[in-house]
């Protein structure tokens, strides 16, 4: 065994002195290996660049493409503020076309590093432009129903039309043999007789009390719970499920992402309103994640964004209208902060698995029983609140060792809530 | 003991009239048209099964149709951008100034609700005027201009500032004067704005004058001390006060400062010190500070003037030529004797106020004050106020420079000559000759249509702008919103068209206050600006306030005053016409504001109208009664007002108040009341404020909607407590009941359910003796809690909606003999001229055995563990029965739904005034009842953030509206079960008492008792 693990050593040996003087030939000669510089570039580059659109510095693709002097290149991506401080005509333009923000200095890069970079975004922007012809420019627009749907749709119409009319032909055909032919008559006077027997089933049942007190006991009682049942859920919206102007799905962010609810709704810890997010929020990740998504672009159309450009346009910015799914009426005062803070409570509570969610619905009924049955049966969390330290009734009830309800703080008087 | 002392809170009520006694008897002045609604056909008609059925199924229907919506969609709207400072459900609080004061201006999402005294305010320490709490409704005045007009349409800012540049340029080269009008500038930075105009234009000239005026005081002190200032006053530091028709609690110069100094030498503490100052007043009318006063004593404007020149030689122990007995006014004679006495005593430590405009009586004061060594303790000329200093005889130029044609522009900046100058018809008709006529008014007001262009100011809640009301004291004026319509600050027009090198006015500002101003208060740089925007003022050092004597001869001042009284005594068959500003409407200014105009007036409780106060025997004598029209001549100019019996008002005279008769404020203050600005006169160079006028009766009765009569105090004597000082030193009980101890009505209790309050116990304790009476608490009540505004015919019905009234009582002056009888009492009807008043502001009192709670048969209003009294108004089916059994009468029913009925002009109909609104209290739907709930949103943050930060709640975290505003600090709120509470300590205090006690409801509030510094022989 310990001669193979020596040959082996010995055969890697050789193959990495092999592959290095390799890599040292090639990189003499700026030939980058493209696999290794792809993850350098999504380690280092990514935040600030991507291979297609500008973001915070240029497209990479087509600006590292063009430009022939790999020396240069090379120069600017390990110290770009070398090259500014000493006056380098195209670094200077470069520095004041993109608002003269500084690029990070990559001196741990050594220069065959940014050769495999160079190389990885050179292949990448050329498998991109092969690809181009056959991939449409920018978002998908949504163009309707296809044209061969609306010619499948008129046709089936068409046919429709003719077998109805071949139908109409036949049924008249038929009428006409029958007016011809007598002993059809005779049976459909038959099958009078028989109806004439169903009656008389009915008029014999009607004619029985007990039956009848039955069936009206059994009409009363449906109408009267169907009626009890929705007046007391007449404006209880539970499960209400409005389409909203973006598809933004909860499961993605708060699911799989397991971004805090308070990262968007931050209001829910200082104020009454967990108040939905405004768009630079959004924006904060947006700006580079899932740029093209048609969703995002509802995002940039509402901020008067331009991507292209980075630039916003206060003009043409016009707010999204989301849909409030949770109503509560006007005479009642919520406040966000109250319960996620001071209760402690958390967001499922009252909204339920929101990060399962791919569109958000009314999950708990809102109504007072519901508030006041949470009210009566959740325990004041006392403990490390100095808030509480006055209060003695509670203390006695403590030292007798039983919970405090939030009801027995005074939290299902009416003045609570209603003001 | 139960004081046997009779109150009443009008004269119908005194009389008993048999209209007032039946009205008393139903709950509603007006009975409800059940009758006619009965025999209108409805159930006598030939069809009533078919309408029902028609009635039944457009219900059933339309229930249906409606219940066929299943989720009313609401749309939500997030920030695209959100500032970072703004979270939607918490308020921030911006500093700012309102009128000198530093103020805190509350906004919620961007918008300004709801203005707070700043409690560092060296002036008001954190106390208000209603006006200030009501400015905040004319941010969102709807009829304030939306952008730039010439010649009544439309013009964009850039063609304005083209026409007026070019006209300008050609004024200056023609070198003809130009003129800038306006009410008195405090602001530094506005004053040298307009001074870089005037070295663009030298040809201008800037002239200030005041609606109401102070020339005289001004005047006077340059004459008497070669100083030109109104001085700044300190009523903290006098003993004793008198003053002659000074309303210095309710108008004059700087009321809301002089409210809190006043009762600083009043209240509980001070009275728990065993001290107490003494104030005597001089007056015709009744006014808020005569009201309060000790010692109130009757003069007519003509006896003023003689009764300072005998008050002046009984100090001095010499004789003024001129000097008479007051042949018709033997009291005040026996008056003026007892005063000088007092004053003397006092000296050091006294203060002689008159609000007299005219230069020689102010002198024959200053003379007084100069005997009394006030300079220097009570009078501070070094430290003056800059509040007021308009000058009466430049404006008076000013239109004879107009008539003679000598003017080629004039710019309108805060000031309104056509509607408040005596003469506005010089006015109207000088500005024809003038070529260019520029207003910044915000309105289209009585001024702003006769002039060719209208340049709309910024309201100063969306400008920024620095003020300076006293010397040495600098405020800071920041927006808390951007311009709401299409303005522009009057300072940045000015810039702009003086070709002022300043970028824009902010900037000027900056570099102002960076050059001139933040050293002042050890500040500098950004930084210093930054806590100058967090602390809103920078303060100097007084400068010592240094001694003045009096060195004039007085003989020619005493001629002058003997004239003057000869000018306004009137024959027989006229009357003296005295002028007034009410506390609620002041100069007219802010007369399209409904606010301001349902606020009761203090003393006679009308509402939405003025009118001339009478003195009963006086009705009497014309044969006039309450709201008849008279027409009231002098001057040379006529209006017809309605009259009001007003008990301690001077026989002789009449009272009537500026400020109304507005015709262009706006569709809330146009026409109501008449127009008494052209009353004034000129005399030796200043606006004379009273005149010898003819009434004639004019057969028309117009009622006045008056609040005070709503409700019978049913001849109770446990509403009012008094107390006279001396009393007080020796049972400081004296008066509540309390004197041999306290009686315990809860004792045999059998049927109210007692109830535990384990955390909190939210009571009020309200000192009658700290209380002016001033309103602010109205008003502050009405902003915070959405209070509707019903008008002057509903008002008039009852139903006005005040969670919170002033109550004004009554009283004779109880002559000693003790034992006061009706029938004693009615025989002094005759003479109803001495009358002592109390003020006990009301509110719901959270009864701990509610008579509401227990008739509601929905359980709408329910106790809360905490000692508050509930509403919940989405209960509430309107039965009314709370409001019926309620003793304090202080619940309040929507007969409408006044915020969307278009019967009433309402504020909270209008797309924006409706953005004033306080978001965390709901407005209420029409017929269900309302009271004050003791401001339970404050109380609930105020526990919220307590439990969020983890700590206890503080005593006086929480302060409810009509607490805050407070200047006198009248009204303490807190927790009783903390027995260090501020309130508790109040609540121990040997003068509380709880109103109708013996009732046993067991109140929440209590009130401490009302004490008078009255010497045992005045009594």
């Amino acid at each position: 065994m310990r001669s193979f693990s020596l040959i082996f050593k010995q055969f890697s040996r050789s193959v990495l002195l092999i592959a290095g003087f390799a890599f040292l030939v090639s990189s003499a000669y700026a030939q980058g290996d493209a696999t290794k510089g792809e993850a350098l570039f999504k380690a280092n580059c990514t935040t600030c660049h991507k291979i297609d659109i500008r973001l915070v510095g240029p497209a990479l693709g087509p600006t590292i493409s063009s430009e022939t002097d790999d020396k240069w290149l090379t120069k600017w991506i390990e110290n770009n503020q070398a090259l500014i401080a000493a006056h380098d005509k195209k670094a200077t333009d470069i520095y004041n076309q993109y608002n003269q923000s500084n690029m990070t200095v990559f001196a741990q890069l050594s220069d065959g590093d940014v050769a495999n970079i160079i190389a990885y975004v050179r292949a990448d922007w050329k498998t991109e432009q092969a690809a181009k012809p056959t991939t449409p420019v920018g978002p998908a627009v949504e163009t309707g129903p296809s044209s061969l749907v609306i010619w499948a749709l008129l046709g089936v119409i068409i046919l429709a039309f003719i077998i109805i009319l071949v139908l109409n032909k036949v049924v008249t055909t038929l009428e006409r043999l029958l007016l011809k032919n007598k002993d059809i008559l005779i049976t459909e006077e038959e099958i009078e007789l028989v109806t004439v027997d169903r009656f008389a089933t009915v008029k014999r049942l009607a004619k029985n009390k007990k039956f009848v007190f039955f069936v009206l006991l059994c009409g009363t009682l449906a109408l009267g719970s169907w009626t009890w049942v929705t007046m007391w859920t007449t404006n209880v919206h539970q499960g209400y499920q409005p389409v909203q102007p973006i598809k933004f799905p909860h499961d993605l962010h708060a699911g799989a992402m397991q971004i805090n609810c308070q990262y968007c709704h931050s209001g829910a810890y200082k104020s009454k309103n967990a108040s939905i997010p405004s768009l630079n929020v959004c924006m904060n990740c947006h700006k580079t994640v899932k740029t093209e998504s048609p969703e995002i672009h509802k995002i940039y159309d509402a901020l008067g964004y331009d991507p292209t450009t980075q630039k916003y346009d206060a003009d043409k910015a016009r707010p999204i209208q989301w849909i409030r799914i949770h109503n509560l009426p006007d005479l009642v005062y919520f406040n966000h902060s109250q319960h996620v803070v001071a209760g402690k409570q958390k967001c499922q509570t009252c909204h339920g698995p929101v990060e399962t969610m791919k569109e958000v619905y009314q999950y708990s009924p809102l109504t007072m029983k519901w508030c006041i049955q949470c009210h009566k049966r959740t325990k004041v969390d006392f403990k490390d609140n100095a808030y509480y330290t006055q209060m003695q009734a509670v203390h006695d009830l403590i030292k007798e060792g039983k919970p405090v309800t939030v009801a027995q703080m005074g939290g299902i008087e009416c003045g609570k809530c209603h003001y | 003991m139960d004081s046997n002392k009779k109150y009443w809170k009008g004269l119908e009520e005194l009389n008993k009239t048999p209209e007032f006694v039946e009205k008393n008897k139903h709950e509603f002045a007006e009975p409800i048209p059940i009758e006619d609604v009965l025999t209108g056909g409805g159930l006598a008609g030939t069809t009533p099964r078919r309408d029902f059925l028609k009635a039944l199924g457009f219900g059933v229907g339309a229930v249906t149709l409606a219940a066929c919506q299943k989720v009313p969609v609401h749309k939500s709207i997030p920030y695209l951008i959100k500032p970072e400072e703004v979270t939607p459900g918490v308020a921030n609080y911006y500093v700012s100034t309102y009128e000198g004061s530093a103020i805190l201006v509350k906004t919620r999402e961007g918008r300004p609700i709801k203005i707070e005294g700043n409690p560092n305010d060296i002036l008001a320490k954190g106390g208000l005027s209603g006006q200030a709490q009501a400015s905040v409704l004319d941010l969102y005045d709807s009829n304030r201009l939306k952008n730039p007009m010439r010649d009544g349409s439309d013009y964009g800012w850039g063609q304005t500032d083209g026409f007026i540049k070019s006209e300008l340029a050609a004024i200056k080269a023609g070198g003809k004067k130009i003129r800038i009008v306006s009410s008195t500038i405090t602001s530094p930075s506005t004053l040298a704005v307009i001074a870089d105009f005037i070295t663009a234009f030298p040809n201008s000239k800037h002239i200030s004058y005041d609606a109401v005026s102070y020339t005289g005081i001004i005047q006077a002190n340059q004459n008497s001390f070669n100083k030109a200032v109104l001085p700044h006053y300190n009523f903290d530091k006098a003993d004793v006060i008198v003053s002659f028709g000074a309303d210095f609690l309710g108008t004059w110069i700087s009321p809301t400062e002089f409210i809190r100094q006043y009762v600083q030498n009043r209240n509980n503490k001070s009275l728990q010190a065993k001290k107490m100052s003494r104030h005597i007043q001089f007056e015709t009318g009744m006014s808020i500070t005569g009201s309060n006063a000790d010692v109130r004593i009757l003069i007519k404007p003509s006896e003023e003037g003689i009764a300072l020149v005998n008050l002046y030689n009984a100090l001095s122990g010499t004789t003024l030529p001129g000097s008479k007995k007051l042949a018709n006014n033997p009291n005040a004679d026996k008056a003026i004797a007892i005063v000088a006495k007092e004053l003397t005593a006092a000296k050091g430590k006294a203060l002689v106020v008159a609000g007299s405009n005219d230069v020689a009586t102010q002198v024959l004061v200053n003379a007084i004050n100069s005997l009394l060594g006030s300079y220097g303790t009570t009078i501070d000329l070094d430290n003056p106020s800059h509040q007021y200093s308009g000058n009466d005889a430049e404006l008076v130029e000013f239109t004879k420079e107009m008539s003679r044609g000598e003017v080629d522009a004039v710019f309108f900046l805060n000031a309104n000559p056509v509607y408040d100058y005596y003469n506005s018809k010089d006015i109207t008709e000088g500005l024809k000759k003038v070529r260019l006529k520029v207003s910044f008014a915000d309105h289209m007001d009585e001024t702003a249509s006769a002039c060719n262009i209208v340049a709309p100011n910024s309201y100063y809640l969306e400008s920024w702008g620095d003020d300076n009301a006293i010397e040495g004291y600098y405020t800071i004026i920041q927006p808390a919103i951007n311009p709401v319509y299409d303005t522009r600050q009057a300072e940045h027009s000015l810039m702009i068209w003086g070709n002022n090198p300043g970028k824009d006015y902010y900037t000027y500002i900056r570099n102002n206050w960076d050059k001139n101003l933040l050293a002042k208060g050890g500040l500098s740089g950004q930084k210093g600006w930054e806590t100058l925007l967090q602390t809103g003022f920078v303060k100097a050092t007084p400068v010592t306030s240094g001694t003045y004597t009096f060195g004039h001869d007085l003989n020619a001042v005493a001629q002058t005053i003997l004239d003057h009284s000869n000018l306004l005594a009137a024959d027989a068959g006229k009357v003296e016409l005295q002028l007034y500003q009410t506390v609620a409407m002041r100069d007219g200014k802010r007369a399209n504001n409904p606010w301001l105009q349902e606020m009761p007036d203090p003393v006679s409780k009308v509402t939405w109208d003025n009118f001339a106060a009478m003195s009963p025997s006086d009705m009497k004598k014309w044969g006039y009664a309450d709201g008849d029209v008279i027409k009231i001549d002098a001057n040379g100019y006529t209006i017809s007002l309605p009259v009001l019996v007003q008990p301690g008002q001077t026989q002789g005279t009449i009272s009537v108040a500026v400020g109304y008769g507005r015709t262009l404020s706006g569709p809330v203050g146009d026409n109501v009341g008449q127009n008494a600005y052209p009353f004034h006169s000129l005399r030796n160079g200043t606006f004379q404020t009273s005149a010898v006028a003819t009434i004639t009766a004019t057969g028309n009765n117009s009622p006045l909607s008056q609040t005070q009569t709503h409700h019978s105090i049913e001849g109770r004597n446990s509403i009012i407590k008094e107390a006279t000082f001396t009393e007080y030193l020796k049972n400081p009980s004296t008066g509540s009941g309390n004197e041999s101890g306290h009686k315990d009505y809860n004792e045999n209790n059998l049927f109210w359910q007692e109830y535990d309050h384990p955390q909190y116990n939210w009571v009020m304790a309200i000192d009658l003796n700290a209380c002016t009476g001033c309103g602010a608490c109205v008003v502050a009540c009405s902003a915070e809690n959405n209070v509707p505004v019903v008008g002057k015919a509903e008002v008039g019905r009852r139903r006005e909606m005040h969670w919170i009234r002033i109550d004004r009582y009554y009283s004779f002056n109880d002559d000693g003999n003790g034992g006061v009888t009706r029938e004693r009492e009615l025989s002094k009807l005759e003479d109803l001229d001495n009358v002592r008043v109390v003020y006990q502001p009301m509110l719901c009192q959270h009864c701990d055995h509610a008579p509401c709670e227990t008739v509601c048969p929905v359980l709408a209003t329910v106790h809360s563990s905490e000692g508050l009294n509930h509403m919940a108004y989405n209960r509430c089916v309107g039965t009314r029965y709370c409001a019926n059994n309620c003793p304090y009468k202080v619940r309040r029913f929507n007969w409408f739904n006044y915020w969307n009925d278009s019967r009433f002009e309402n504020y909270l109909q209008n797309d924006h005034t409706l953005l004033v609104l306080n978001p965390d209290v709901v407005t209420r739907f029409r017929g269900v009842m309302e009271k004050c709930s003791m401001c339970i949103q404050r109380i609930q943050a105020g526990k919220l953030k307590a439990k969020i930060e983890k700590r206890a709640v503080k005593d006086g975290d929480i302060k409810v509206a009509c607490q805050q505003t407070c200047p006198a600090n009248a009204i303490v709120f807190g927790n009783a079960n903390d027995p260090n509470s501020e309130v508790s300590k109040a609540l121990k205090s040997e003068r509380t008492y709880y109103v109708l006690e013996e009732l046993n409801t067991q109140p929440g509030v209590g009130y401490q008792v009302k004490v008078r510094n009255i010497s045992e022989t005045e009594a």
